[in-house]
């Protein structure tokens, strides 16, 4: 639901306690009962809009992460649409995005998405999220430790927690530094979208760790780069011959 | 596992290629060190190459055994830690619904 450190992505959620909702609110303002977003100046807002929704389509259609996401989704039922399950919002905050359970949408922090590159990325996080959504029965209000899951899983297979965005955010390390990552950003992002201590969410993410670390649905493997990716891609679209012949 | 004529390795030799070579790379020893703090294992994919060309110039049922084998050995480790949560049987209901707004719109 949520990124880390300078990339926090809480996930909005209507139906939590009036604290918790709170705490999205703040983050994703556009996010009201009402469901519209609201309206700015309409120049610089059009133009935001304008280019999230080119770089989102742009991801939609090459990025090889999220086509075998997209993939998967269609397969365990819940087939995606752009208009219906992507909205590019003003954010407060670092903010880049949240995946709203209760709308069963991917929120786009428009004015906080630097480029292709990070478009990429938030919507691999989100989607990750969403496919969990998708093929389980995922607890997002009450649970803390499903969604210390999803995040560790989301910081996991996104590519957030790659050497280079870690050398590029000055967190110098190489030997497992990625676990190290992992579990930072997943702590950062629950306590984005949870009120509670740093403690509580530590600990819920140390429970889970061995398991979530290691489920690489619907990877199959950590895809460290584009060509991990595609190979993953390659083996998901195998997966009948795979199956029937083991 | 498929028995008789029907069966055919789970992947075709080319994949096992490009897996051992993905897993041989300098890359790909970066990554695995960064991830796991140790060298990557690759030999079962070389392995498993010679199993699949040997199954395909001469149907070797040992070959094939030890394709088998293999493979399902990689499924137990990808499933051996236990879920957090209960995966479902169906998607959510209310995955396709219109969101509340268009509703009220229409």
């Amino acid at each position: 639901m949520a990124g880390a450190s300078d990339e926090r992505r809480p996930g909005p959620a209507a139906g939590e306690s009036l604290q918790q909702q709170h705490v999205s609110c703040q983050v994703f303002p556009e996010r009201l009962a009402q469901g519209k977003p609201q309206q700015g100046f309409l120049s610089s807002f059009f133009s935001n809009n304008q280019k999230c929704q080119l770089m989102l389509l742009k991801t939609l259609q090459t990025n090889p992460y999220v086509k075998l996401l997209l993939d998967a989704m269609k397969h365990s039922g819940c087939a995606v649409n752009r208009e219906r399950h992507f909205s590019c919002e003003d954010c407060n905050g670092n903010v880049s995005g949240g995946f709203d359970a209760s709308m069963s949408q991917i929120v786009l922090c428009q004015n906080n998405i630097r480029n292709q590159a990070h478009m990429n990325r938030v919507v691999t996080h989100e989607l990750i999220h969403a496919f969990d959504h998708c093929r389980a029965h995922v607890d997002w209000f009450t649970n803390v430790r499903h969604l210390a899951c999803s995040e560790v899983r989301a910081a996991n297979l996104s590519g957030d927690c790659s050497l280079t965005n870690e050398i590029f955010r000055l967190h110098f390390g190489l030997k497992q530094h990625h676990q190290t990552c992992v579990r930072d950003r997943a702590i950062h992002s629950i306590l984005a979208v949870r009120n509670i201590s740093k403690e509580v969410a530590q600990k819920a993410v140390d429970e889970v760790f061995e398991s979530c670390f290691n489920d690489h649905e619907p990877f199959g493997r950590i895809p460290h780069n584009k060509t991990y990716a595609r190979y993953a891609h390659r083996d998901f679209q195998n997966r009948d011959r795979y199956y029937s012949n083991i | 596992m498929a028995e008789g004529s029907s069966w055919r390795p789970p992947r075709p030799c080319e994949a096992y290629r490009a897996e051992w070579n993905l897993c041989r790379s300098a890359r790909h020893f970066l990554h695995n060190y960064y991830v796991h703090g140790e060298r990557p294992a690759c030999e079962q994919w070389r392995r498993d190459l010679d199993s699949c060309r040997e199954w395909e110039e001469r149907r070797s049922a040992e070959a094939q055994r030890s394709l088998c084998e293999s493979e399902r050995a990689r499924v137990q480790t990808a499933r051996k830690h236990a879920l957090v949560w209960t995966l479902r049987q169906n998607p959510p209901a209310d995955w396709h619904l219109p969101l509340p707004q268009e509703e009220k719109d229409e």
